[in-house]
C-alpha cells in the first residue's frame, strides 16, 4: 500500500507562525493568530491544545476535500503522555487542600487529545496515543500502516506531540493513500525522519 | 446579594476557564446549561466543586445541582441560604 505525505505542520517555542510564537506565553497566541472561533480549546490542557492546534495548522488548506470523507484516523505519539497534567491534577488531591478537579482529572490520559481533535473536526476513524522514547519515524510510519490496513481507511492525521517542563513540539502531518498535486513525498521512515530533521533545523537556525 | 453574584460570576469564569467571557456577559437569570453559557456536565462537577470549596456546602446529591444550576441568581440563593462559610 502506497501512502503519502500530503501535508505538514510544525510547532515549536521558536517556529510556529509568521506572526507569533509559542514561547513564554503559551499557545493561546497561536490560537489567536489562526482566527479560530472555540471556546472549547481553553478548557484543553496543554497537551491538548498543542495537539488541536497542530491539527488546525495542517488541515486548514485541506478542509474542503477532508469534510466529504469522515473515516480519518487520529494517531499521535509522545514521549511525557500526559505527566504535565498529572501533576496539576496531583497538587488539587493533597490532604491540606483536598478538592480533586474534574477538570484537570479528564485529561489525565493522554489520549484525550486525539480525541479533541476528532471531536472537533467530526472524525470517526479510528483514535490514539502511544508513548514512546523519543520521535521514531519507523514505529509512526509502521502504526500508521497497520491501522489503515486493519480498518480499510484511506486518510490519517499523525505525527509527535510533545508537552512537558514548560517546552512543546508537535510535528503533525496529513497521510494519504492518494498524492496531491503539489507534492509525491511518500511516507517512508526515512522520509519522515528527512522533514523533522530539516524542520528542527530550521526552528535552531532562527 | 449583587455582591455575591459579581463575586459568584468571576469564580465561575476563572473556574471554568471562560477565556472570552466577561462578568457583564452572564445574564444574572439566564440557564448556566444548555443555550446560556454552554457549560457541560465536566462543568457542573467543578461547580459542585466550587461550592464546597468556596461556601462550605457539600452535595450529597449531584442531581440537586440541576435546580441549584439553573441561573447564577438561584445559585447565588442557595449559597446565601446555606453557606457555612
Amino acid at each position: 500500500m502506497e501512502l503519502y505525505i500530503n501535508q505538514y505542520s510544525y510547532i515549536s517555542p521558536k517556529h510556529t507562525h509568521p506572526t507569533v510564537t509559542t514561547a513564554g506565553e503559551g499557545l493561546t497566541p497561536l490560537y489567536r493568530a489562526i482566527g479560530i472561533d472555540y471556546p472549547k480549546f481553553f478548557k484543553m490542557d496543554n497537551l491538548a491544545k498543542l495537539g488541536f492546534l497542530a491539527a488546525e495548522l495542517l488541515l486548514q488548506q485541506n478542509k474542503r476535500n477532508l469534510n466529504t470523507r469522515k473515516d480519518i484516523a487520529t494517531i499521535c505519539f509522545n514521549r511525557s503522555s500526559s505527566l504535565d497534567t498529572d501533576r496539576l491534577y496531583q497538587t488539587t488531591i493533597n490532604p491540606e487542600n483536598n478538592y480533586p478537579s474534574p477538570s484537570l482529572f479528564v485529561y489525565t490520559l493522554p489520549n484525550i487529545l486525539t480525541a479533541e481533535i476528532a471531536i472537533r473536526n467530526k472524525f470517526t476513524g479510528e483514535t490514539s496515543t502511544y508513548i514512546t522514547p523519543s520521535l521514531n519515524p519507523e514505529t509512526i510510519v509502521r502504526t500508521v500502516r497497520q491501522t489503515l490496513n486493519n480498518t480499510n481507511g484511506n486518510t490519517a492525521i499523525t505525527g509527535w506531540t510533545e508537552y512537558a517542563d514548560d517546552t512543546h513540539e508537535a510535528f503533525m502531518m496529513l497521510i494519504n493513500k492518494q498524492h496531491n498535486s503539489n507534492t509525491t513525498t511518500p511516507f517512508t521512515p526515512e522520509q519522515v525522519n528527512k522533514l523533522i530533521i530539516h524542520l528542527r533545523k530550521q526552528t535552531n537556525n532562527k | 446579594m449583587n455582591e455575591l453574584i459579581q463575586e459568584l460570576k468571576l469564580e465561575i469564569i476563572n473556574v471554568l476557564n471562560l477565556e472570552d467571557v466577561t462578568p457583564a456577559d452572564i445574564n444574572d437569570d439566564a440557564p448556566l446549561f444548555g443555550d446560556g453559557l454552554g457549560l457541560d456536565s465536566i462543568d457542573a462537577l467543578e461547580l459542585i466543586v466550587l461550592m464546597e470549596k468556596n461556601y462550605g456546602i457539600k452535595l450529597a446529591d449531584p442531581a440537586q445541582g440541576r435546580e441549584i444550576f439553573k441561573s447564577i441568581r438561584i445559585m447565588a440563593e442557595y449559597i446565601q441560604s446555606n453557606r457555612t462559610k
